[in-house]
């Protein structure tokens, strides 16, 4: 039996946001389709959203877990929510407009069986082990899809697959120019994984405070946005993009201000060290 | 994990009743594999290979974590599922490496574990570099009293009040060793799953073998990284925290490990098959 050796004190309880996490991240993905119902791909940039609602909710679903002392580091919680998310998250593209409901059913049968398996036959015995995984599983699901909305324009495994590049003013239909054939998956991958265990990596201790960590992973997920709002520009329309990374950009100015407020009011004392001063005659 | 953590006691104790339900949970996930989609049942059955390899050689690998880095405790200063993420994912580009060249299957694998084996010596010997030439200590195993290679005795090396430190012979071959299977095994579901792909896609794509190949390799390819860190991190909850390697006495708790693999392989190893059936 492990010992529990941090308390979530005050602050929003897990469940409440856990359902704001997956109706705001379902309903942002399924905004995305307004790319296909009119025509454009103006609307990717909700793909952006869907990302940070989905690891506002998985960062806290780590808090939940790694509180109990799992003894392997937290880095790993986000490798194995997105190692268990890629695979439900593929297999769901292949369902058309329902992929965002069936990758959030599949990756939460997926992470119930491997919370099974480390709860009881690698006997960890840890309360909330099944949930967690379950969730983080669900998480990485949906961060990728959201990923591969904000990148393609959106989450269909056509549309993942197939690119179309301009050779001497004609349009060829290209697989090597997309997001799975290009492999800017494994791009995404990784930036959902370092912005979802940073969060509680970062802020754990005796003084972790709920808005603080939350805040900072809305910088992390608007930082990684950024990233993908720049590859976007390989594979949607340049105006498109520039929508998506203005929105990033704008996001991650205002949450790192926002952000910085909350360390300041945490903290004992604050200096403001200025960068290393530029000594004359040394 | 939390700097006033208790030590984990989950123990090396086994749970009977949870390995028997693992191994009916394997067999249903294959059961079903082979009603789904028969052909790919033998590719299921190595990617479970792969994934038992996986989580087998992790345990040789010596993990040292926080402790290693302040020189309290021997190993690689960093945790389970980066150092399993590090030695098998250059064994699983040498492998596909050889893959790509049109090598035979056989090549391929044993390609992948010198690739992963040949990452893990870089690392177990620069690590030793730093600890000796930097921070100026000794190699000592603090749970066995002889090297169980060398023979050479470690209490006189052994600093008091911590738990060993340093790289020991014994740790160095065991990583190693760990290196060699998981990179085989990385290798193994790359390549089971790449040739699923390339023989299933066109039909279900309606497009020829040669525009099918980037969306087959980085499908496999993405799919046996996701299933390596699965296996990993599994195999890190095994071991909660850290490992000198083959001599210590939690090496004893690779059965669960290996039931914990197999078991998530066969699932994540399913979906990934179902791409094609489906």
């Amino acid at each position: 039996m492990t010992v529990k050796v941090e308390v979530i004190e005050g602050g929003i309880p897990h469940s409440k946001i856990m359902i704001a996490g997956i109706v705001s991240t379902l309903v942002c993905l399924y905004l995305t389709y307004l790319n296909v119902l009119t025509g454009t791909e103006m609307f990717s940039f909700f793909g952006g959203l869907a990302v940070i609602a989905a690891l506002i909710w998985g960062s806290h679903t780590i808090k939940v877990l790694c509180s109990y002392g799992i003894g392997t580091g937290v880095p790993s919680a986000g490798m194995i929510a997105f190692g268990s998310g890629v695979i439900a998250m593929l297999l769901a593209t292949k369902f058309g407009i329902m992929a965002p409901i069936v990758a959030a059913v599949l990756a939460a049968v997926i992470g119930f069986i491997l919370g099974y398996v480390s709860n009881n036959i690698l006997n960890m015995k840890i309360p909330t082990m099944v949930q967690s995984l379950t969730e983080m599983a669900v998480v990485g699901a949906l961060t990728l899809m959201g990923f591969a909305a904000l990148i393609s324009g959106g989450f269909t495994f056509a549309g993942l697959t197939t690119g179309h590049v301009t050779v001497m003013g004609m349009t060829l239909m290209t697989h090597q120019q997309s997001f799975l054939g290009g492999c800017l998956i494994a791009v995404a991958f990784l930036l959902g994984a370092i912005a979802i265990q940073h969060p509680f990596n970062a802020c754990l201790g005796p003084g972790w405070k709920q808005d603080r960590m939350l805040m900072l992973t809305a910088e992390c997920g608007f930082l990684s946005m950024i990233v993908a709002a720049v590859m976007s520009f390989a594979l949607i329309s340049t105006g498109s993009a520039i929508i998506s990374l203005i929105i990033a950009i704008v996001g991650w100015i205002y949450t790192y201000n926002e952000y910085m407020v909350l360390p300041k009011r945490d903290a004992a004392a604050w200096l403001d060290s200025k960068p290393i001063p530029e000594v004359e005659g040394h | 994990m939390s700097a006033v953590a208790a030590k984990p006691a989950a123990g090396g104790a086994m749970n009977p009743t949870a390995m028997a339900v693992g191994v009916v949970m394997l067999l249903i996930l294959l059961g079903i594999c082979y009603f789904v989609y028969p052909v790919g049942l033998v590719p299921l059955v190595l990617i479970v290979v792969g994934g038992v390899l996986i989580g087998f050689g992790v345990h040789f690998v010596p993990v040292g974590g926080a402790p290693a880095a302040m020189g309290q405790a021997p190993g690689i200063a960093t945790g389970v599922a980066m150092l399993a993420a590090g030695g098998g994912l250059a064994g699983l580009f040498g492998g596909a490496w050889a893959a790509a060249a049109g090598q035979s299957a056989l090549v391929v694998v044993i390609t992948g574990g010198i690739g992963g084996g040949l990452m893990m010596a870089i690392t177990c010997m620069m690590v030793n570099f730093v600890y000796v030439f930097g921070m100026g200590i000794p190699a000592a195993s603090g749970k066995v009293a002889k090297d169980p290679i060398t023979g050479d005795t470690q209490a006189e090396y052994k600093s008091q009040g911590t738990e060993g430190h340093g790289l020991p012979f014994v740790s160095f071959v065991g990583g190693v060793i760990g290196g060699l299977f998981a990179g085989a095994g990385g290798t193994l579901i790359y390549l089971e799953l790449l040739n699923v792909y390339q023989a299933a896609l066109p039909g279900v794509m309606q497009i020829t073998a040669a525009q099918v190949m980037p969306i087959a390799v980085s499908a496999a390819g993405m799919f046996a990284v996701g299933m390596f860190l699965v296996n990993a991190v599994l195999t890190a909850y095994n071991i909660t925290g850290t490992i000198e390697g083959p001599h210590d006495p939690k090496f004893k708790r690779w059965p669960r490990s290996v039931v914990a693999s197999a078991v998530a392989s066969a699932l994540c190893g399913l979906v990934a098959i179902l791409i094609v059936a489906m």
